[in-house]
């Protein structure tokens, strides 16, 4: 087969979870440039998380080709993980967790530093430079146990960046926020995007929640790609209402 | 007081301190993967290979050893396939090993050899040998090297181990190597602590550490420090009042614990920042 010239593109690609019969994701096909910035919104149990996994390769697609990087995702996954940041879905956290700020930071440098590797002061540095791109500097000695849901999402947010990822993969990343914390994640998630040009793909059942600098919308339902688009086209059609009202999510 | 020969009472100090330094460093991981039943599992396997030994004539502690190196082993990659809880997999594992136990011990000949086989079970000081430490030590040199070379990857996994995987760290390797490492400290440990005890010595230290820092890092480093004390607390102990080497260290740890608990600084209520506050503003008010 011959292989892509975008930054990500699958096609046909379809992943069944082990013991499953029904596939979570099925005929999915897109290709994505470098520097692109898109959501995929979809109802609950749209396949959206699955989706997600299957381009990071946690998940093993069943059918159909995938390349992140030009690398095929099967044969390369741990490279395409090195270069892509992940922010999962509600991520819950004793309180009790032995583990403070920076070092969770530090940690999302784990696969860049690589192995029999100790992290030096230019990786600290991008740690710093991290958690100060998301306001968390004053938090570095702080448990991460102790956080709030907005706190430890930012804490990610800046794992995410110490990465230096090319690809950032967001589950849901306003849940579990108040407003102003959103709205706050919103204006970080524009700005980081503007400053780095790395692309992002972020997965929302809130279609409230946005951001400007997101240009194209991917939606999903049952596992498919229904729609493929603009933005603005995109949340505006009739097609949208029709799928999150028969799911009764209310856009 | 119990009198012990220089070079018996030399080698079971070095015995305690070396099965306390890798019993409860192995304890860090083994209490955040959330596998503390995982020393009880593994010291019934010593029980049910010691008993093999005996059945077959062979040296019991080989065949324990063995036993219990062969669940750490099965573990990992059970729970992996079965897609079950580590938990679940090592009550199954620790059930058919009582069943082999049973089964073995019919088939030792006279009652002896069975109470060397429960020998196993509770421990002796005066069986440490000098192999023994000499296998204790590499253990010991191999957990230091482990865990310096290692330490960024182990704390991504100890946090959480599909975010460690997402960014390009093999954490099946990880964890398969942490559980194989603590079925050789459990094994190595049985002649002193013995398997019935051994299990206290996985979590006690570790959950006393656990009660002062938030920093994975202090943890790693305390919970030794507290295993080795309680170990050396506890053979004395043993030498003063005769009770069984297992049993005095275990009873030291556990009140190592109780206290860690009562002074713990997590459970104090943070207002003495405040406190300071108002008496340093009151003090500038006055002046």
């Amino acid at each position: 087969m011959k292989k892509t010239t975008n930054a990500i593109e699958l096609q046909n690609i379809q992943t069944i979870y082990e013991g499953e019969k029904t596939p979570a994701i099925y005929d999915i096909n897109f290709t994505l440039e470098s520097g692109e910035f898109i959501a995929i919104i979809g109802p609950n149990g749209a396949g959206k998380t699955t989706l997600l996994e299957t381009i990071n390769g946690i998940l093993p697609y069943t059918n159909g080709i995938g390349f992140v990087f030009r690398k095929e995702i099967p044969k390369n996954k741990t490279a395409i993980r090195k270069e892509t940041g992940y922010i999962i879905q509600n991520l819950d956290i004793d309180p009790q967790t032995p583990f403070l700020c920076k070092d969770i930071v530090m940690s999302g440098r784990c696969g860049k530093i690589g192995l029999f590797r100790f992290a030096t002061a230019e990786d600290w540095e991008k740690v710093w430079h991290s958690m100060g791109l998301v306001g968390m500097i004053d938090f570095a000695d702080r448990p991460v146990g102790k956080l709030s849901g907005g706190e430890l999402q930012k804490i990610l947010f800046a794992r995410a960046l110490a990465q230096e990822p090319k690809l950032l993969l967001l589950d849901e990343p306003f849940s579990n926020l108040d407003v102003s914390a959103r709205n706050q994640m919103e204006i970080l998630l524009n700005r980081i995007h503007e400053k780095y040009q790395m692309i992002i793909i972020m997965v929302s059942h809130d279609l409230s929640f946005i951001p400007s600098r997101c240009t194209r919308v991917i939606v999903l339902d049952k596992g498919k790609i229904i729609m493929d688009g603009k933005k603005t086209k995109i949340l505006t059609s009739e097609g949208l209402k029709i799928i999150f009202n028969k799911n009764d999510v209310r856009p | 007081m119990t009198d012990l020969p220089l070079v018996l009472f030399i080698t079971s100090i070095f015995g305690a301190i070396l099965a306390g330094f890798v019993c409860s460093t192995m304890g860090v991981f083994v209490v955040r993967m959330n596998l503390s039943s995982i020393g009880f599992c593994m010291s019934h396997a010593a029980f049910a290979g010691a008993a093999f030994g005996l059945m077959i004539s062979i040296d019991p502690l080989i065949s324990a050893v063995l036993f219990s190196f062969g669940t750490a082993l099965v573990l990992g990659p059970l729970s992996e396939k079965a897609r079950l809880e580590s938990n679940v997999v090592i009550g199954f594992l620790f059930s058919i090993m009582i069943a082999l136990a049973f089964i073995f011990i019919n088939f030792i000949p006279g009652q002896a050899a069975s109470g060397a086989a429960l020998r196993i079970l509770w421990g002796s000081i005066f069986s440490v040998g000098y192999t023994d430490l000499m296998l204790l030590a590499l253990l010991s040199f191999i957990l230091v090297l482990f865990v310096i070379l290692f330490y960024k990857e182990l704390m991504a996994v100890m946090f959480h181990r599909k975010l460690a995987e997402s960014v390009g760290i093999n954490t099946k390797l990880f964890y398969f190597t942490v559980l194989f490492l603590t079925g050789f400290a459990v094994s190595l440990s049985l002649r002193l602590v013995g398997g019935l005890l051994v299990f206290a010595l996985i979590i006690n230290p570790t959950s006393t550490a656990y009660q002062f820092f938030y920093d994975f890092k202090k943890i790693i480093i305390f919970s030794p420090i507290v295993g080795v004390i309680s170990c050396l607390a506890g053979f004395w102990l043993s030498l003063v009042t005769d009770f069984p080497i297992g049993a005095s260290i275990v009873i030291v740890s556990a009140v190592v614990f109780a206290i860690a608990i009562v002074v713990s600084p997590k459970r104090k209520k943070g207002n003495g920042g405040r406190k300071n506050l108002i008496q340093k503003s009151s003090v500038e008010l006055v002046r």
